[in-house]
């Protein structure tokens, strides 16, 4: 119940951020918001599924791919809606992880570091494969997304303006954060504690330990997709660095130094570190790698629960079990 | 009811279940005994499909159980209490036992209550995290756990292995009662005598993957040569 109040105010407070900064810091705040959404699949699939995804980023690539390519009109010309391709970057991330999580899941199934290394493979072919694949702009990528289109009461508005988008993303991000916070607190989040911690017990008691795995694997998925799909419309840009290697290991820090097993500091982590960094590197130019580098080691070797988690778990009173 | 054929099963090329054929009733509490390594756990595994069988059928109810997957043969009516109990540590007494509800068909579930009637000491707990549970009472949670998704064959495996002689009884005389006021078919694996004569109505000796013996409980109570063959105690 705290942990809800601590979600909402944040919330609010981010609400309130623009009165306070400049058209250039809401412009920002908007592209961290999106990476917060990457951070919350992440912390879902991880923290909660006790998954691994060293290549969280590719559902984010296809998502940001699948949105360009339906609003620039590729597919069809008259389909250009952008709810159309919201739902279809969804889709498509969650099929695409219900594909690939089948080969990594069935039978006895791949964990630990091996899980890691081969998603953080796949994420590789994948981003060479948009480097080649030129019908989809290759190297360069696709240019001129054009920027989310709200159709609603026979209104049409295109979010041009970084305020409105702003707060259309930040309302986007609630629905999602508050969504899966309810999620992992039905009998549903029982299950992934329990298939992270103990998945050989759960088959005896009739679970399907594939179908669960696969179900928040995609869900995940669904999630990075729509991330990736909004980031689209935000930069009007997208290329194959968007699915591969950086941008997964980036997500990964930003989720293991808020804390993987809260939502809330997986997504603040995202913020907190896309923020530091435009500050930091400022100061400090490619230096600021460093300084990104040792919070990192002192996060995981002094608060491995995460920098943000331990403090609001303090707040809350209340430690999620392991 | 169950029914095994000609079932043989194993570790890699090694056999432990050799040929094994037998019924299990409903409504019928089966103790299975015999000493280590004569391959007891092995047959509850592959019934559970834990294991795989290389030959031979599992029946139950007239479905051929023994190539679908562990989650599906326990929807298809059979609990299981693993060695070990197995429970959720970190979870509580309720969250434990709705891991045993949800996973099964809702409409032969048994509503908790009817579980706190056979064991008042859940619900006086329900909100206690299992981890803290002494052996007995996890064991105890491990049984009610797989009751409450209504099993209609309940495998248990050594339910008294490290618990005190004073809840070994009680749970021999729950379950015996269970059995018999709901139709349960019971198949126990145990080394633990007292507990066999409490609750069993039939005796099966197993040794090197195979049974040697198989004898009414009466005939137990009255003569215990055939516990001195197979257990040596």
């Amino acid at each position: 119940m705290r942990n809800s109040l601590i979600g909402l105010l944040v919330f609010i407070a981010l609400a309130v951020t623009p009165l306070f900064v400049g058209q250039y810091w809401t412009g920002q705040l908007t592209t961290y918001l999106v990476y917060g959404l990457l951070a919350i699949s992440l912390s879902l699939v991880w923290g909660y599924g006790g998954i691994l995804c060293f290549g969280q980023a590719m559902f984010f690539g296809i998502g940001g791919y699948i949105m360009a390519v339906f609003t620039k009109g590729m597919i069809y010309p008259d389909l250009t809606s952008s709810y159309l391709g919201l739902l279809a970057a969804m889709a498509g991330a969650a099929m695409f992880a219900l594909a690939l999580g089948y080969f990594l899941f069935a039978g006895r199934g791949i964990s630990g570091a091996y899980l890691a290394i081969i998603t953080l493979a796949i994420a590789l072919v994948l981003e060479r494969l948009m480097n080649n694949w030129y019908a989809l702009g290759g190297y360069n990528g696709l240019l001129n997304v054009p920027p989310l289109k709200l159709i609603a009461f026979g209104y049409s508005y295109e979010l041009w303006d970084r305020l409105p988008t702003f707060y259309i993303i930040l309302g986007i991000v609630a629905v999602v954060y508050f969504g899966v916070s309810f999620l992992v607190k039905t009998p549903y989040g029982l299950l992934l504690t329990a298939i992270r911690t103990h998945p050989d017990r759960l088959s005896s008691l009739g679970y399907s330990v594939l179908n669960l795995r696969l179900s928040v694997f995609s869900l995940s998925a669904a999630i990075a997709g729509l991330a990736g799909a909004l980031f689209a419309t935000l930069d009007g840009f997208v290329s194959p660095t968007l699915i591969g290697f950086t941008l997964s290991t980036e997500a990964l820090i930003w989720v293991a130094i808020g804390g993987k097993e809260m939502l809330l500091a997986a997504f603040l982590g995202a913020i907190f570190t896309r923020t530091a960094e435009s500050w930091l590197s400022e100061i400090f130019g490619d230096y600021w790698i460093l300084i990104l580098g040792v919070v990192f080691m002192i996060s995981v070797v002094l608060l491995p629960r995460g920098l943000l988690a331990t403090p609001i778990e303090m707040l809350t009173g209340k430690r999620k079990r392991k | 009811m169950l029914e095994l054929r000609n079932l043989s099963s194993g570790y890699g090329d090694a056999l432990v279940l050799r040929d094994f054929s037998c019924r299990f009733e409903n409504g019928r509490v089966t103790a299975l005994m015999g000493r280590n390594g004569m391959g007891k756990t092995t047959l509850l595994k592959t019934i559970m499909g834990l294991i795989k069988a290389k030959s031979g059928s599992v029946r139950f109810d007239g479905q051929a159980l023994e190539t679908w997957p562990t989650h599906l043969i326990a929807r298809a009516g059979i609990g299981y209490v693993p060695q070990g109990r197995e429970i959720f540590e970190d979870f509580s007494v309720t969250e434990n036992l709705q891991l045993g509800l949800l996973g099964q068909d809702p409409v032969g579930a048994l509503p908790f209550s009817q579980i706190y009637d056979w064991f008042p000491l859940l619900k006086e707990r329900a909100d206690q995290r299992a981890g803290t549970f002494s052996g007995g009472q996890q064991q105890i949670l491990a049984i009610a756990r797989a009751l409450v998704g209504g099993p209609k064959m309940l495998l248990l495996d050594e339910p008294t292995e490290g618990i005190q002689p004073s809840i070994v009884h009680d749970i021999g005389l729950q379950l015996a009662k269970i059995a018999k006021e709901t139709g349960l078919g019971i198949l126990i694996v145990e080394q633990n005598v007292e507990m066999v004569r409490t609750l069993a109505d039939q005796v099966l000796f197993m040794e090197n993957g195979e049974i040697r013996e198989s004898c009414d409980i009466e005939a137990v109570k009255q003569d215990d040569t055939l516990l001195h063959r197979y257990l040596s105690v």
